[in-house]
């Protein structure tokens, strides 16, 4: 009796942690996940101590030190109004990273409320809502937030909302075919013959079912949610000019095109931020699907 | 199911997503601004009331809303989009004088783009985890996490201002006078009058902002292409075609690429609208004088009608485009024919 349960309290435990030691297996032998990770943090810090280690604030402005190369004073060159550039793209982190995140949690939140609501209500209101997330799976998706964020007024926070509002769309597909996998399973009847609502029941016993998949696509689309924004901001749909952030500073950049300091460095900010996350991205999706796996 | 069959089922079903999408873009243009006469008429004729009264008119402004969307339907179906504010012509019109140039260069972005997507792909799958997959694994690293007009940027200033072998900004040298318009765009009118070197020219310009859409969309071909394949190599049945003695380049070209062809042409559609958009950013670098440099002069510049007849346009496309790759699943999936 005493061997039977302490085999079956050993298995649980003993299986989550060889899943455990799998998982940490690949990523040991996938060195570019330590290196994304190792990245995103490193421009994590940077974001939060920006004022602290920055050179110079990212507005200041010395005309007499206008357009000049990298040098011992201005690390990365500086611009047309003789601003730090090295200063600047520090500080960009501060916008960029926020940005991105903000898209990819409004997004996929928005996603998954349409998509759980649409595969447990059915009927009428999914056919509605699944022929809503076709339609806007019919646009470009980024032309789609350009249109929306010019019709908003172009700053920061509309770029944002606009990539929000388009970004829904996979999250709610992919979320109503899980609720309606989950919805038949007998936990859930068992709640509802417990007379549990049906706010309830979906928010409290499908939901957290049926997350993880989100949120690992989650991680894959942040690197996309940054190039997004980037673009917005690139085309003038974003920050004011003068903002320190990475893709107007490269669009600003284009009229000095022989002054490469000004368009390269913060196009490698965006190129670094968005590798690094596509790194973790990567490795955690051929972590979890084997058939990928470089074996 | 005939291929006749086969298409107007697949045509019945692109009409409500364009309906769909004109109603969105209607949201867009006339609900979400605060005042869409502000949006769309150019400052100085705000204060003109005579203008202001034709625009409400024309656009059924005083009316209710679902009577303003069939107004909005019945201008658009004549092929009305408004008028630019920056420009001060017909949005429709500046349209189709600059749709030329840039399905010139979409066009040979595609091509460049599916020849070097597939190809990695292929070569990463077939010598999986070889120094090429990984050479190839690294360079769509690169193409989907670099910013496309960082690429355009560096290629321009690598291969044109640097080394001097590339063609540098715009459609055609600046002492060039541009080929007779037929088609408006300039290879094939240079071909159609025999202008050799006007055709040599433009295509020399064509070439690097090609290839930075090129490696652009390749990125996400040549991993679908990896997977894909890579799936379909194990199957039993390419087991059976070496055990029969095929050739490895008959096994691989015909019974690997054939099976996985389905993922492979669907992202290839998908990727369209990533060209549509790269085009955006990447035609303002180069000066190349299409409707992604329009765009991208409407954004700067708060052109709304502009940006709303561009946004219009490109989710057109991007149907169109997709409907043909809807259309190309019959020849690729047996299934469908015989259902």
């Amino acid at each position: 009796m005493s061997s039977i349960s302490s085999i079956s309290s050993s298995i649980p435990v003993s299986a989550s942690r060889s899943r455990r030691q799998v998982a940490l297996y690949h990523l040991r032998r996938n060195p570019l996940v330590t290196l994304g990770l190792i990245a995103v943090a490193l421009w994590i810090l940077i974001a939060f101590s920006a004022p602290l280690i920055a050179p110079f604030p990212p507005l200041e402005q010395d005309l007499a030190k206008r357009l000049q190369a990298p040098n011992a004073y201005f690390f990365a060159g500086s611009d047309e109004l003789g601003r730090d550039i090295f200063s600047r793209v520090l500080w960009g982190s501060r916008i960029t990273i926020p940005a991105g995140l903000a898209v990819i949690i409004m997004g996929s939140s928005l996603g998954i409320l349409i998509g759980a609501v649409a595969g447990y209500a059915g009927g009428l209101v999914d056919e509605f809502l699944m022929r809503l997330t076709e339609l806007f799976m019919a646009f470009p998706f980024i032309i789609l937030a350009m249109a929306v964020t010019a019709a908003l007024g172009p700053d920061i926070r509309n770029a944002v909302l606009a990539l929000s509002a388009v970004w829904w769309p996979r999250y709610a597909r992919i979320l109503r075919g899980l609720v309606l996998e989950v919805k038949s399973q007998e936990y859930v009847e068992a709640a509802h013959s417990a007379g549990a609502s049906g706010s309830y029941i979906l928010f409290r016993t499908i939901l957290p079912n049926c997350i993880a998949p989100a949120v690992i696509l989650a991680t894959l689309d942040i690197g996309t949610a940054i190039l997004s924004f980037a673009a917005l901001s690139f085309i003038g749909l974003g920050p004011e000019p003068s903002s320190p952030e990475w893709g107007r500073m490269v669009s600003i950049g284009i009229h000095f095109f022989d002054q490469w300091w000004m368009w390269l460095f913060p196009g490698l900010a965006i190129a670094s931020l968005v590798m690094a996350f596509n790194f973790i991205g990567d490795g955690l999706r051929d972590i979890l699907d084997p058939r990928l796996r470089g074996e | 199911m005939s291929f006749f069959h086969y298409f107007v089922r697949r045509a019945l079903l692109v009409i409500p997503i364009l309906l769909g999408i004109t109603v969105v873009a209607f949201i867009i243009a006339n609900a979400i601004p605060a005042d869409p006469i502000n949006a769309n008429l150019p400052p100085n004729a705000l204060n003109d009331k005579d203008t202001i009264a034709a625009f409400r008119k024309k656009w059924g402004l005083d009316k209710p809303l679902h009577e303003q969307y069939l107004t909005y339907l019945g201008n658009l179906l004549q092929g009305d989009m408004g008028t630019s504010i920056k420009t001060r012509k017909p949005v429709a019109e500046d349209i189709s004088s600059r749709l030329p140039a840039t399905i010139e260069l979409a066009t040979l972005g595609l091509i460049y783009g599916t020849v070097l997507g597939v190809s990695m792909g292929l070569i990463s799958a077939v010598w999986k985890n070889s120094l090429a997959d990984y050479a190839a694994r690294v360079i769509a690293l690169i193409g989907i996490s670099f910013p496309v007009f960082l690429i355009a940027l560096i290629f321009l200033n690598v291969f044109y201002a640097q080394l001097g072998i590339a063609a540098g900004p715009g459609r055609l040298h600046p002492i060039m006078r541009s080929p007779p318009t037929v088609t408006g765009m300039f290879t094939i009118d240079a071909l159609l009058n025999g202008d050799w070197k006007t055709f040599g020219n433009a295509l020399s310009h064509l070439i690097l902002p090609a290839l930075t859409l090129a490696l652009y969309i390749s990125a996400i071909i040549s991993r679908i292409t990896r997977s894909s394949l890579l799936e379909v190599l194990n199957q039993d049945y390419m087991r059976t075609a070496r055990a029969k003695g095929l050739h490895e380049r008959t096994v691989i070209g015909f019974h690997g690429m054939r099976n996985s062809m389905i993922p492979i042409v669907t992202v290839i559609g998908l990727s369209y609208g990533n060209l549509l958009v790269g085009s955006i950013l990447i035609e303002r670098i180069f000066a190349y004088p299409g409707i992604g440099f329009y765009m991208f002069r409407a954004s700067t510049s708060q052109d709304f009608p502009a940006i709303m007849g561009v946004s219009l346009l490109f989710a057109f496309i991007y149907v169109g485009v997709n409907f043909v790759v809807d259309i190309l699943y019959f020849f690729l999936d047996p299934r469908i024919r015989i259902a």
